[in-house]
């Protein structure tokens, strides 16, 4: 149910985004951070998931939040003369490398313990066998 | 059930807002004309817009320098009009003297005409052109006919008179510009033309005006076999 919700919004944006007018290249640079911010909101939230302490609200907030504030501070740093963005990258980059990691290491632990109990499974039979 | 609906329906939303973006971002980032002024960013603009002005300064100096130019030729153009008025005056002086110009002045006019059986002569104006040219004469003509440095008088058949190859007849009226006392005197001094002319029993008449008229030379003078030497003294 919640995969197919995803899904079917992926394709809908999907097709929005290619039929969206083409914006100026100067608003083009915020809105690549604001999609940098909100691609970490959604690995920060995959990894909460895992994590099992996931909130749809700090979810939420945080999408929209991270989005609009590195917007914001982007354009700040317009008026002042500094790169601000960059700062804005490295950290959202930074915490989604962390956060793909805890991803990384969680689905590594599954497949191992399948693995694992595979072969467990597979010595409890030829165990079994061989008692018989 | 209810939460997951929601739960569903909210990361649907949102999984749409990013896509949207991203997918917008894509085709921007993808169909950007970087050189197109309209999506330039500011730093981009402001570089263009300093070469620009660089460029613009060079131009107006170059403008400067070639408005200089333009005044410099101006100046000379008028010393060179100077030049030329000076050389155009000169021209219609030579132009006065070789008998091209039509010229009034001071003068006498003098009428011969054939008598029944006394007929006048090319001697008869030769010498009268010659007295007059040495009393002072600056213009003479006989019929409009002007009389120029290579004018020729001489008759056919002793009968027809060509003035500049041209055919005069009677009366013959001779006009020169100079100064009228002078040619009178010339002319009327005793044993002078006018004795010699009325003793051949030919008729003469003059009269001194003061605004004679002599007409310009139509010919074009050649020189065809003449060559200029140069003068070594």
């Amino acid at each position: 149910m919640v995969y197919f919700g995803i899904i079917l919004g992926c394709l809908l944006g999907a097709i929005l985004g290619m039929h969206a007018p083409v914006i100026s290249y100067t608003y083009s640079s915020y809105l690549s951070i604001a999609i940098i911010a909100a691609l970490d909101s959604v690995f920060g939230g995959i990894a909460s998931v895992i994590k099992k302490n996931f909130d749809i609200k700090i979810f939420l907030t945080g999408f929209f939040g991270n989005a609009i504030l590195s917007i914001l501070l982007t354009i700040l740093g317009n008026k002042l003369n500094v790169d601000i963005y960059l700062a804005a990258i490295v950290v959202f980059v930074g915490r989604m490398f962390t956060n793909l990691a805890i991803i990384r290491r969680y689905y590594v632990e599954v497949w191992s313990n399948k693995i694992a109990s595979l072969k467990e499974k597979k010595e409890n039979e030829t165990d079994s066998n061989t008692t018989e | 059930m209810k939460t997951k609906m929601a739960l569903s329906i909210i990361l649907g939303l949102v999984s749409f807002v990013l896509v949207a973006i991203m997918f917008t971002q894509f085709k921007t980032v993808e169909q950007t004309d970087i050189t197109a002024i309209e999506t330039m960013r500011e730093a981009e603009l402001r570089t263009e817009l300093t070469s620009w002005k660089a460029k613009y300064d060079e131009v107006q100096e170059k403008v400067d320098d070639t408005k200089n130019k333009i005044a410099e030729y101006e100046t000379q153009l008028n010393s060179s009009q100077n030049t030329s008025d000076v050389i155009n005056n000169e021209i219609k002086d030579y132009e006065r003297f070789l008998g091209y110009t039509k010229v009034t002045g001071q003068g006498i006019e003098i009428t011969l005409s054939d008598s029944e059986d006394k007929l006048i002569e090319s001697l008869d104006l030769l010498k009268l052109v010659n007295e007059l040219k040495s009393a002072g004469a600056e213009a003479i003509s006989i019929n409009d006919e002007r009389i120029v440095t290579n004018s020729d008088i001489v008759s056919v058949n002793n009968r027809l008179i060509l003035v500049n190859s041209r055919k005069l007849s009677s009366p013959y009226v001779v006009k020169a510009i100079g100064d009228k006392k002078y040619l009178e005197s010339a002319i009327i001094i005793k044993g002078g033309y006018i004795d010699s002319i009325k003793a051949a029993e030919k008729a003469i008449d003059y009269v001194l005006k003061d605004d004679i008229l002599i007409d310009s030379y139509k010919e074009e003078i050649k020189m065809d076999y003449s060559k200029e030497v140069e003068d070594n003294d």
